[in-house]
């Protein structure tokens, strides 16, 4: 079974979605983000998904989630490098992504998650 | 007029990741904005996961119709699953599904231009999709959808190669790791095998040693017995001689008590000379040492110095010792002297346990003409079934009435046993209580040759 990679790099977990993923790999990805949460008392997530040209509902609703279940264990989230396209889309299929973070690259991402510690 | 580009099937869950790139692949390929690239590929995606989960799969046709105004891209999704139960209310966007979903439709129909859901219940749902290029587009040609079906269709088969050798791999991967597992199995299997023939190694070292010490104690006992009785026959060789000179009045006059008490010594003397000599001769057979001198005779001749030999020893009027006719008998070729120690032998161990009637002696040629049977059968009183092969055995004597009148040691017929195993033959009884006993001896008419005798003989004597 594939998997996403979840690098460390401080206390901050980085996720770079490099594949289209079909629905049971996004869900594998959501119980290893939060185990690796735990398990590494990490203080942010960014998932970055620059790679990514179609984020359809599915998708959308599970980095809404994670991101959600990352606030209950104490982890901040930051969604980088969204194409245009996707948050159009995203916009007009009636999702917000609320309570989500995002910045346009992993630069500005990891300045947001090191200011939020702070 | 529509042409159809592709057509997917919805199987598997990566089918709909499938479904979405090729959605996205054809609107590239058409023309499409980035944008609109996008929505299409979200929209298709949508629509097709509801197929795939709630449908339990379907189907996606990519069709384009050049002859409208503007261009379209077609695409339909049908499946033949339950069918859409409060479509009215998705549509609206007011429905909340218990899955946190059911956006999707709703948001489809915005991504769209057109968006058409045909729903039964129980025969399935089919949505047909379309989304216009913009109407300043150039017109796409026949030849040109051609080729981006065929790159389609080709990718398809790539994809699918690929999905095949990665399955491939993960099985061969499993394998591997089964065999991995298989191989430490062997090894823990070898490992204890390997301390178990230790063990038994170490085991058979011990009985080779246990063995190699019963040898010992064998020879420390055969050679006891030889060197005792070579030490013993000295003073009785003496006790003889003196009761002889006493007898003979060489040393003056005896009384007549005297010379009774003197009989009595040298007979006693002469019966623990027996002895010895039967322990003398059985140790010697024992280490092996006995020679075989084989030499022809005759077996009247054999009859008649036994004759000669036995009739001293009856006392007792009331047993008879016959021979049997040995005219027409074979010459034998083997050891005389052996076998008439034991016919001796047979004879006085009759004579002692015959209080009447006769001993009779006899010998005839076994039916396959190469062995011929010696026998001495009595009127005596016979052994028990159970004590047959007691009386074989060293010192193994069979307590009756009788035992107490007679001498003996019980060695005498182990020591025909191993005589006749010497001359390639054996020793055997029949006897009936009350009735009597036959002894016989069965050996063969020519003695084999030396060479292979001296083989034979360890393995019968032990």
């Amino acid at each position: 079974m594939e998997r996403i990679p979840i690098l460390r790099m401080g206390n901050c977990l980085i996720v770079a979605i490099q594949v289209d993923m079909h629905d049971r790999l996004a869900i594998a990805l959501q119980d290893d983000l939060t185990e690796r949460i735990v398990k590494d008392k990490a203080k942010g997530v960014l998932i970055d998904i620059s790679a990514l040209d179609v984020v359809d509902s599915f998708i959308g609703r599970m980095i809404s989630n994670t991101a959600a279940m990352a606030t209950v264990l104490d982890a901040e989230t930051v969604v980088v490098g969204m194409q245009p396209s996707v948050a159009i889309t995203l916009v007009e299929l009636g999702l917000t992504l609320s309570g989500v973070s995002t910045a346009l690259n992993v630069e500005k991402g990891m300045a947001l998650l090191q200011q939020r510690r702070r | 007029m529509s042409t159809q580009i592709f057509r997917l099937r919805l199987e598997r869950e990566k089918d709909v990741v499938a479904a979405r790139r090729t959605a996205r692949d054809i609107a590239a390929g058409l023309g499409f904005s980035a944008l609109d690239q996008t929505r299409i590929a979200s929209a298709v995606s949508e629509i097709a996961r509801n197929a795939f989960m709630y449908a339990d799969g379907g189907e996606v046709v990519f069709a384009f119709d050049g002859a409208s105004r503007p261009q379209a891209l077609l695409i339909d999704v049908s499946d033949r699953g339950p069918g859409i139960r409060d479509l009215q209310e998705v549509l609206d966007g007011s429905y909340r599904s218990s899955s946190g979903m059911g956006r999707g439709i709703a948001g489809t129909r915005r991504l769209m231009d057109r968006c058409l859901i045909e729903s039964a219940p129980q025969r399935g749902t089919r949505v047909s999709m379309a989304r216009f290029l913009p109407p300043d587009a150039s017109r796409l040609s026949i030849a040109e959808l051609d080729r981006l079906a065929r790159s389609l269709g080709q990718q398809a088969v790539e994809a699918a190669v690929a999905d095949e050798m990665q399955q491939q791999s993960r099985e061969l991967l499993s394998t591997l790791a089964e065999l991995r597992d298989r191989q430490d199995e062997l090894a823990r299997l070898t490992h204890e095998l390997e301390a178990t023939n230790r063990g038994v190694v170490a085991l058979y070292a011990e009985l080779d040693e246990r063995a190699d010490e019963l040898r010992r104690a064998d020879m420390m006992k055969t050679r006891f017995l030889s060197n005792m009785s070579h030490e013993l026959r000295t003073p009785l060789s003496s006790i003889r001689a003196l009761s002889n000179l006493l007898l003979n009045r060489l040393d003056g006059d005896l009384s007549a008590e005297q010379e009774r008490q003197v009989v009595l010594i040298r007979q006693a003397a002469e019966n623990l000379s027996d002895i010895v000599n039967d322990l003398l001769d059985l140790a010697k057979i024992e280490a092996g040492k006995t020679e075989v001198y084989p030499a022809r005779f005759e077996v009247p001749a054999l009859f008649a110095a036994l004759r000669a030999m036995l009739t001293p020893l009856l006392t007792d009027p009331a047993v008879s010792l016959h021979f049997n006719d040995a005219a027409g008998l074979p010459a034998l070729h083997s050891d005389e002297a052996k076998l008439t120690q034991i016919l001796r032998n047979f004879v006085s161990n009759a004579l002692k346990f015959t209080e009447r009637g006769e001993i009779r002696v006899g010998a005839r040629v076994e039916p396959d003409g190469e062995n011929i049977t010696f026998f001495v059968a009595d009127t005596g009183i016979g052994i028990a079934a159970e004590h047959q092969q007691v009386i074989f055995e060293e010192f193994g004597q069979v307590q009756n009435r009788l035992q107490q009148r007679v001498k003996g040691t019980g060695l005498g017929l182990p020591l025909c046993r191993k005589l006749a195993a010497l001359l390639g033959g054996y020793v055997g009884v029949n006897s009936e209580p009350g009735l009597g006993s036959t002894f016989y001896v069965t050996l063969p008419i020519q003695l084999p040759v030396d060479g292979a005798s001296e083989t034979e003989m360890p393995g019968a004597l032990q």
